[in-house]
């Protein structure tokens, strides 16, 4: 059973598609890259599976759970961490691991947070307002509440954003060591480099549909050439195929 | 003048973005009706004009108070409240325009953006009183220049007042003295100096006083004001979170800390309380005078701080960010549940103690029943509140027809809980069983609307 699995799913806000026919696969213990541009749908597609949106049509298994149908199953076994938001500002990084603990229903709970702030290097801010601290120890208490029940599978989003180098290749280490012990990562990202140096599989996504899937390692041009040129074909199919269908409407008027 | 009008276009397309423009346009409209019906339905009971006058006065003047008071809850919750979108929080950061200006530009904006959008609709409301001939042009002027002014006056005195406390607590406290002991002393002078006065006793002396108190508290308040800056990181009691989840749960404890945590404090949530109280004290007290009535003090007090328990809501929703809560393997329902807790312990001893400070004046075996309303009526604001606004009680509450349907909620119980507390003087036992069972009642349906909540919000979301 995969890890993660969609079948034609579609997602509409008003005019817009977000997503269109999505089909991609995520195997267990993989450590799988959706890279696309701004706005090619990355973060509709993680809150469609972590149960935070429900999709136009098609179909999404999350550890075999329907995400859509049963979205609080799902959330028990799965971390999730958003792009660009911040700890509750009035609480405390250990306030704000407790509660999740508290609702994730943990045991053990000052054992995971000393474990986790020591492995992400924020134990000397642990009782201090997360207002008062700096965008990076911010991100990784945020990282934190994504691991903290030891998930076996993680929705990421930009998890390296805000991060000093040192830390950026730290967690890349830590988070290459979660998938070899058995987990699965999905990672979304618009960062080439990022996919290319932690994914084990890349997805390319570009206007709502995946349009190509490869192993970065296996690439001989490299990842960056590949992602430019498959957006741009599929930027072209997309430009022509309206045109198309548009035709004859302008032929009637 | 450029910025003043640039916040101005920015505020509008701030609304008219989030809610269309058509919806928002509405808004003054819906506003003058209900202003019109209100006034129809005050002259109905018996008051006069003048009194209904006196009473917009100080409902203006106090609203001005409450928009002022942006300046008290300081710099953290300013940015809550206006985002990172506006001019006022950013652009002394990175535009050689000082802050004070700013301060200043912000406060006129708003009485323009409040007299344009809010006041005159409500002025508007009195146009059925011209027409049938009961207010002359002359005075229909001069209310609308008068309640503009009232308002600046409210919305400048509170900023003037923060702006003290922020130099110095004892300056504060003697300020707030002296104000009080005028008022308590010579309340006739003290308001020959406002601009009631010029409504009231147009003439080249009252137009002068209350210009020179308007000027003052606009040019003091953004002069004196130093909004905090946070020189070092805040810590937590870390056993503070624990001691409070033994309240309730995670969602209670969490919702608690960010009240108690953000600017203001709990004092936030007795200040809101306390304006209220302030107001329907005013009235009752204006109304005893200018009507033979003999209104219930504990049924009016425990509708009107039930209803003003809205207030709460909006603290306790303040720093949340609804989509967060979409990420955890819990029901929406206990989310709410959990604020529910931290509602009921944060406005009912405030409202409770409210009704003992009306004890000095009210004969306390009245206020005995406002123990009873208060709690129920408060149930069902929560629930109405909630259900029809999830976690945005703010943004959503300018969008016009959720508005309307919020306001007729509030009314369906508030207008025959208020008329019951009129009726206690000829029947005290009927009127005193009714407005028991109507909140009876009234907190049921909040109840099952709590209910409700949780998923009607998790399908929204989730859109």
């Amino acid at each position: 059973m995969p890890a993660v699995e969609t079948t034609g799913l579609r997602k509409r806000y008003g005019e817009l598609i977000a997503l269109d026919e999505l089909d991609l696969t995520v195997d267990r213990g993989e450590l799988y890259g959706l890279l696309g541009p701004n706005g090619s749908g990355k973060t509709t597609t993680i809150e469609i599976l972590t149960g935070q949106r429900t999709p136009t049509a098609g179909q999404a298994r999350v550890l075999g759970a329907d995400p859509v149908a049963d979205p609080i199953e799902v959330r028990k076994s799965i971390g999730i961490l958003p792009e660009r938001e911040d700890p509750p500002s009035f609480l405390t990084p250990r306030e704000y691991l407790e509660f999740v603990g508290e609702v994730r229903e943990l045991e053990g709970i000052d054992d995971r947070i000393d474990r986790w702030a020591r492995k992400l290097g924020f134990r000397g801010v642990l009782d201090t307002l997360s207002a008062d601290l700096s965008e990076g120890q911010r991100q990784r208490v945020m990282l934190a509440q994504v691991f903290i029940h030891e998930p076996e599978l993680a929705f990421i989003d930009e998890p390296l954003v805000n991060l000093d180098p040192l830390m950026q290749a730290e967690l890349k280490e830590q988070l290459k060591a979660y998938c070899e012990a058995g987990n699965t990562l999905f990672l979304s990202t618009h960062f080439v480099e990022v996919a290319e140096q932690l994914c084990t599989e890349v997805g390319i996504i570009a206007d709502g549909s995946l349009v190509a899937e490869r192993d970065p390692q296996s690439l001989a041009d490299g990842l960056l050439a590949t992602f430019e040129t498959e957006v741009a074909a599929a930027s072209e199919q997309k430009q022509t195929g309206e045109t198309t269908s548009r035709q004859p409407q302008e032929g009637k008027q | 003048m450029n910025i003043i009008r640039r916040m101005f276009v920015e505020e509008y397309r701030l609304h008219a973005e989030l809610f269309g423009s058509g919806r928002f346009l509405a808004f003054p409209l819906f506003t003058a009706l209900l202003a019109a019906g209100g006034i129809w339905l005050l002259t109905l009971t018996g008051s006069s004009i003048g009194a209904v006058v006196a009473g917009i006065h100080a409902l203006v003047f106090f609203f001005g108070l409450q928009v002022g008071t942006i300046g008290l809850i300081g710099r953290d919750a300013m940015r809550d409240v206006l985002g990172d979108v506006t001019l006022l929080v950013f652009s002394a950061r990175t535009l050689p325009v000082s802050r004070r200006y700013l301060l200043g530009a912000f406060i006129l904006k708003d009485i323009g953006y409040y007299a344009a959008f809010f006041l005159t609709p409500i002025i508007a409301g009195f146009l059925p009183v011209v027409a049938a001939g009961e207010l002359t042009l002359g005075q229909f002027g001069l209310l609308w220049l008068s309640v503009i002014a009232t308002f600046g006056l409210g919305a400048g005195s509170s900023l003037t007042l923060a702006g003290i406390g922020t130099r110095s607590k004892i300056a504060l406290v003697a300020v707030v003295g002296a104000v009080v002991a005028a008022i308590v002393l010579a309340p006739e002078t003290a308001v020959s100096l406002t601009p009631y006065a010029v409504y009231t006793e147009p003439a080249v002396e009252s137009l002068l006083a209350s210009a020179v108190l308007l000027a003052v508290v606009l040019v003091a308040g953004p002069l004196l004001f130093e909004p905090a800056t946070n020189s070092r990181a805040r810590r937590g009691d870390p056993d503070r979170y624990r001691q409070l989840k033994r309240l309730g749960d995670a969602f209670t404890a969490r919702s608690l800390l960010e009240v108690a945590r953000s600017s203001g404090s709990v004092w936030k949530v007795a200040f809101s309380l306390g304006v209220l109280f302030a107001v329907a004290a005013l009235l009752l007290d204006r109304l005893a005078d200018v009507t033979a009535l003999d209104p219930s003090g504990g049924i009016a007090f425990g509708t009107l701080l039930g209803l003003g328990s809205f207030t709460t809501y909006n603290w306790l929703t303040q720093a949340d960010k609804p989509r967060e809560f979409l990420r955890y393997p819990k029901a929406l329902t206990i989310v709410y549940r959990g604020k529910f807790r931290a509602f009921l312990l944060l406005s009912v001893p405030i409202g409770v103690g409210y009704l003992a400070i009306a004890a000095l004046w009210y004969p306390p075996a009245d206020l005995l029943v406002g123990l009873v309303v208060f709690p129920l009526v408060s149930v069902y604001v929560f629930g109405l509140t909630a259900y029809l606004t999830g976690l945005s009680p703010n943004e959503l509450l300018f969008d016009t027809p959720l508005f309307a349907l919020y306001g007729a909620g509030l009314a369906m119980l508030a207008v025959p809980l208020l008329v019951a507390s009129l009726a206690h003087g000829t029947a005290p036992q009927q009127s005193t069983g009714f407005a028991v069972g109507l909140s009876v009642l009234a907190a049921g349906v909040g109840w099952l609307l709590l209910g409700r909540t949780g998923d009607r919000w998790h399908n929204r979301l989730r859109e």
